[in-house]
């Protein structure tokens, strides 16, 4: 009996609990309520630190050591518990991550304000730029024309965005400290290397007007070349710009790169 | 001294108030019309609405020099008007400091009309051409950022961008739309060829450039396609190589064995004046382009089937009457009221 009253007593307990809590939501009105979200993009290689001038191993034996690493994010959006999406606008989504610009720890912050104050569980964003963007001529690009261009993200022969640029040398068993320049990209309608990932968040993000989460992205840049596909130097992969046939192996491999790792609600 | 205060006071609110009118959005809509035996546009017209402001404001950056590292070479260097906007007499183009370029300059006409730019189509939206001669080391050596900050700087721009978009912004994206602006409105439809097809002012053309047109239909019309002259395919037609230049083409952009060698089929309108012929400029004359048809192919590697003689050899066989009333035909497609038009004139 004093079993069953105290069972009843916990149910109670939790009903309020979770009344309570969803009185919460619904009382508290987020309408017209926005708020910051930071990303912080943290490149690594496996479980190090991504770090200029050190050579790290592929699966393979083959070895390689970054003096660029950037990529270009875009069309970042965030989705809350009941499925509505909250999409950055299209003029001022697009950014280079750039490991040059991280802080001492090496994280590169992405600052989205005015973001719709909600709960959000999961976020996509782009890797490289649309081509229903690049279809939209000038209008479509804005300004961040001129900051790929500046960070040396745009080719000049032809005109689209370089999505990638990771240049550094490679080595092989029998090449040694040969240029590595991946600069992957959409060339013209006919390939389409943009791709997109969605990512779920370990715990809810809440965005309030006076709450500014972080949400920790881990990079793993070892999954470019050992990722949905692992390649080898030795097979052309330390030159990848237009081809038909590197560009979207190394574009499939980049989706493969992010997780959540965690998230911080300030 | 009252007076003269008063008239000094007047004068400020006039040039103020003319300032005003002068500075500022006033969009004038500009039509553009397709011509009735010309396919539809491809340029969405949405994304950047012409005006009258927009276009003056590209035709300036046209003929600017600022764009170029130098501060000396324009777009129209390489593209001048009485030569269907080409670089006359060269045939390959050139750029700053004496710096050569690798291909012959490509006529700019009926632009908005196409769906790729360049000889290899490096480029798929007219707006982002011009990015390609102006970062081009051997053709204008800028960087787009650079540009914009010049033009920032000059109060003659500034205004002209007050006036040609409603953000008002010297930006690159306002640059890219104003020149796109210029370039759409570029249409060549008024050649002799055009006023027979059309019925329009009684235009009949000689039995020698029917006799063109025959043969032009049956043996030139499968590539140079619709009144556009031009399928806007990439094909090679089996020029010998030249291994100085080594020009692989739309190879460069997919570095696809497929795209060996192969140029877009470029239109032929104005082509009289549009000289010298072909990627690198190589043929000086119709005569030689015809000649080199008849008898010049080789096979490079990747010579387009279609190129293909029953012999087994590569060609389109020409007779020296088809050769003679061809080029007669191809001279009905010279559009002298597009290459005098004030419009696009510097002066």
């Amino acid at each position: 009996m004093k079993i069953i009253k105290f069972a009843f007593a916990v149910l109670l307990c939790t009903s309020i609990i979770s009344c309570s809590s969803d009185d919460d939501n619904n009382t508290t009105d987020l309408t017209g309520q926005t708020g910051t979200l930071a990303l912080k993009f943290d490149n690594g290689v496996g479980d190090q630190d991504f770090i200029f001038g050190v050579t790290y191993n592929k699966s393979n034996g083959e070895s390689y050591q970054l003096e660029t690493l950037k990529y270009i994010i875009s069309n970042i959006r965030v989705k809350d518990a009941e499925g509505n999406t909250f999409t950055y606008p299209l003029e001022n989504n697009a950014f280079i991550i750039d490991e040059s610009n991280g802080n001492n720890a090496g994280e590169i912050f992405v600052t989205l304000d005015n973001v719709d104050a909600a709960d959000y569980t999961e976020i996509t964003f782009g890797i490289g730029i649309d081509q229903e963007r690049f279809a939209m001529g000038a209008e479509g690009q804005g300004d961040f024309l001129v900051e790929a261009e500046a960070a040396g993200m745009m080719w000049s022969w032809a005109t689209g965005y370089k999505f990638t640029r990771f240049d550094g040398t490679f080595s092989t068993g029998e090449l040694v400290d040969e240029p590595l320049n991946i600069h992957m990209g959409s060339v013209g309608t006919s390939l389409d290397n943009y791709r997109e990932v969605t990512l779920s968040f370990p715990n809810t993000v809440r965005v309030r007007e006076t709450a500014s989460p972080e949400v920790h992205i881990k990079a793993d840049f070892a999954k470019v070349f050992d990722g949905e596909t692992s390649v080898n130097f030795a097979d052309g992969y330390g030159q990848v710009h237009t081809s038909s046939e590197t560009t979207p192996v190394i574009a499939n491999n980049l989706p493969g790169m992010f997780e959540v790792h965690h998230v911080h609600n300030n | 001294m009252k007076k003269i205060i008063v008239i000094m006071f007047l004068q400020v609110f006039v040039l103020s108030c003319s300032k005003d009118q002068e500075v500022g959005y006033v969009p004038v809509p500009l039509a553009l019309e397709a011509p009735s035996n010309f396919p539809e546009l491809t340029y969405n017209l949405d994304n950047n609405p012409l005006t009258e402001a927009g276009f003056e404001l590209g035709k300036s950056l046209f003929y600017e020099g600022k764009l170029s590292v130098n501060d000396a070479i324009p777009c129209a260097f390489c593209h001048e008007q009485a030569f269907a906007f080409t670089h006359h007499g060269h045939n390959l183009s050139h750029g700053v400091d004496g710096a050569i370029g690798l291909r012959n300059s490509l006529p700019i006409q009926n632009l908005a009309f196409l769906n790729e730019f360049m000889w290899d189509g490096a480029a798929t939206h007219l707006d982002m051409q011009p990015i390609i001669p102006i970062t081009s080391h051997l053709e204008m050596g800028e960087t787009i950022g650079n540009v914009v900050e010049k033009l920032k700087s000059d109060p003659n721009y500034q205004q002209q961008f007050e006036r040609a978009f409603e953000d008002g912004a010297v930006n690159a994206a306002n640059m890219l739309k104003a020149l796109s602006q210029f370039m759409v409105m570029m249409v060549s439809s008024n050649s002799k060829y055009d006023k027979y097809v059309r019925n329009e002012d009684d235009v009949t053309l000689s039995a020698m450039e029917l006799d063109g047109l025959q043969t032009f239909e049956n043996k030139c019309a499968s590539c140079h396609a619709t009144d556009l002259f031009t399928d806007q395919t990439y094909r090679d037609n089996g020029l010998p190589i030249n291994p100085q230049l080594d020009d692989k083409g739309r190879f460069d952009i997919f570095e696809d064995p497929n795209d060996l060698y192969k140029f877009r089929v470029p239109s032929l309108r104005n082509v009289e004046k549009s000289y010298p012929y072909m990627h690198d400029g190589r043929f000086q004359t119709l005569e030689a382009v015809l000649d080199f048809y008849d008898h010049g192919m080789v096979e490079n590697g990747n010579v387009d089937p279609i190129l293909l003689r029953e012999d087994q050899t590569y060609g389109i066989s020409l007779d020296a009457y088809e050769k003679e009333s061809l080029i007669a035909f191809l001279k009905t497609l010279t559009d002298n009221e597009f290459l005098t038009d004030e419009r696009f004139s510097e002066y």
